[in-house]
């Protein structure tokens, strides 16, 4: 999928990382994500990507990646290898988001988690008043070849990071470009944010 | 400077085997293309497969053909000769002028037949080492090869991981399923039960194993081939006629490919060699010198590997390559892995696939850029 704001969405993601961390990009795309953190951030960057062709450029890049599903695959990595995880704009694409939740903070300390929010006010009113399942931006597939499965708003995944046991860390602002320290569920952050995008971690029993 | 070169190794210490035998003097036949650059960093060494051999990218002496990886090894290819110094040795045991069963045992001056040891596969690594000592290369661009080529780099990167930079094992597999090994065991019957065989005491006679030797080809053939390439290349077509002749001649188009392929295979290899490096193939656990712990055969391992395996390949399947990119992953270790789809069979690494063309290229470059 593409990134409109590509750039902008880095930034904030590296904001996130400290130096020399390591990292795994799940849905890697063609890893402009890894290089951009290898050069902000001097990381040690993994990737993971189902589509052969994004394989293929990673390699000519020189970035480390699996040719791999994100519903499948994560199951070989041990616990913790990673610093951080990173997956965007892929969690509403996979079969099963709530285990890959927790695959991703299983073998990572910390998660980065991106999603377009379907509770959007933009998306929202155009459902309620075309009757069509919306298309915008961040959305952009007609309903019948979207390859999303599970189109979830900020307050579903809040609700499914409670029930897996992952704690919400920080949330991004995107409009404003600022990291906020996550304040909670409420109505104003699932209709204001067109996009979720979460720094998580599993809540240690 | 791609001729045949034949050098003598192991000629002050000998060569100690895994089987406790040893061999002193023994030959390495190789080829090498391209240079060795001032900081000699720019060294690819090419493992062949079980009936490979040095002629990796010049014609064959005795076929005349071109060499089995030329679509990947040339000016340009993703193995470039104008760039890297490329060394491809015949494995010891093989039968293209490396020391093995048909060549004369030093010290006794007689053919080595079955009197030769058995070796293994990381026997071979270790005669292919002191190659790479001899060529003054310390370390190693990039290990890669396919098939029993890929699991010489298995070796290569669990006994010297200091010495290699990065490494592309292509279709392999940790260790010989017994798939592999009833298949290999397939083969050598045939050879055996070739009363030309003669205990391995041919090389005097004019009378060779060659059925023997063809049939085991013919069988081996068959699991480098899929299913879906068989049927869409032959199907059940006839062979210059157009109906059956009740007869047990070669009716069928696939049955007189395959006979076809034993033929012109035993011009080529000699049926001990074949013995001896399928017996290694089926030794082989790149784990055994650690108790099987496959996370401690590679726990000192830190080059850059790229894992290939092809959708269609039945006898090192993905399945088996994912293992051995598990193991890298658990260890932290930079790999990357691609399947590339294709109804090309386990031989896929030697057909003019574009993927794999791409994908070696791409890591390769970008790899060699980053050094």
């Amino acid at each position: 999928m593409s990134l409109i704001n590509e750039k902008k969405d880095f930034k904030i993601i590296a904001d996130l990382i400290p130096a020399k961390s390591s990292v795994i990009d799940v849905g890697c795309n063609d890893g402009s994500l890894l290089e951009f953190l290898k050069e902000e951030k001097d990381i040690n960057g993994r990737g993971m990507e189902i589509d052969q062709q994004k394989v293929q450029l990673c390699l000519s890049k020189g970035i480390s990646v699996i040719e791999g599903d994100a519903d499948l695959d994560l199951y070989d990595y041990p616990d913790n290898l990673f610093d951080y995880s990173i997956l965007t704009y892929t969690l509403q694409a996979t079969k099963s988001p709530k285990n890959v939740l927790s695959e991703l903070v299983r073998i990572s300390s910390k998660a980065i988690i991106s999603f377009p929010n379907f509770g959007h006010w933009r998306i929202a009113t155009s459902l309620l008043i075309n009757r069509k399942m919306p298309i915008s931006e961040k959305l952009s597939y007609s309903w019948h070849e979207t390859p999303n499965l599970h189109f979830c708003t900020i307050n579903d995944f809040i609700d499914l990071c409670e029930e897996a046991g992952i704690r919400i860390e920080k949330q991004a602002n995107l409009k404003t470009n600022r990291l906020n320290k996550f304040y909670g569920k409420n109505l104003l952050n699932s209709y204001f944010n067109e996009v979720g995008l979460f720094l998580v971690s599993k809540i240690k029993n | 400077m791609n001729e045949n070169k034949i050098v003598e190794l192991a000629t002050e210490q000998a060569l100690v085997l895994d089987c406790g035998k040893s061999l002193k003097s023994f030959k390495t036949a190789y080829t090498t293309y391209g240079k060795l650059n001032d900081a000699k960093d720019n060294a690819i060494l090419i493992c062949h497969a079980l009936t490979g051999d040095q002629y990796v990218a010049s014609n064959h002496p005795i076929t005349k053909k071109e060499g089995w990886w030329s679509y990947i090894v040339g000016p340009e290819k993703p193995i470039d000769t104008n760039k890297f110094f490329v060394v491809c040795p015949n494995v010891i045991g093989g039968c293209m002028g490396s020391t093995g069963p048909k060549e004369i045992n030093s010290e006794t001056g007689k053919v080595y037949g079955t009197d030769f040891p058995v070796i293994t596969i990381a026997d071979m690594v270790r005669a292919q080492k002191l190659l790479i000592d001899y060529l003054g290369v310390e370390k190693i661009f990039c290990v890669t090869g396919g098939s029993m080529g890929g699991m010489l780099v298995l070796e290569w990167l669990s006994k010297f991981p200091e010495m290699v930079h990065s490494a592309i094992p292509i279709a392999t597999a940790t260790n010989h399923s017994a798939q592999n090994i009833a298949l290999n065991e397939l083969a050598r019957q045939s050879i055996m039960a070739d009363p030309n065989w003669n205990s391995g005491n041919y090389y005097n006679s004019d009378n060779k194993p060659l059925k023997g030797l063809s049939v085991a080809r013919m069988a081996a053939h068959i699991s480098y081939l899929s299913k879906d390439a068989l049927h869409s290349k032959f199907g059940r077509n006839l062979q210059d006629k157009s109906s059956l002749d009740y007869s047990f001649d070669a009716d069928f188009q696939i049955e007189s490919y395959l006979r076809h392929q034993g033929f012109t295979f035993v011009d080529r290899f000699d049926a001990n060699s074949y013995l001896y490096i399928t017996r290694a193939m089926d030794y082989f656990d790149v784990s055994s010198s650690n108790d099987g712990s496959l996370i401690e055969s590679f726990k000192n391992t830190v080059s850059k590997i790229l894992c290939i395996s092809f959708t269609s390949d039945w006898l090192y399947p993905t399945s088996e390559n994912k293992k051995i990119v598990k193991v890298f992953n658990t260890l932290g270790i930079n790999v990357s892995f691609i399947e590339i789809e294709t109804d090309g069979g386990h031989d896929s690494f030697l057909l003019e696939e574009p993927k794999l063309f791409e994908a070696m290229q791409g890591f390769i470059k970008s790899t060699y850029e980053n050094l």
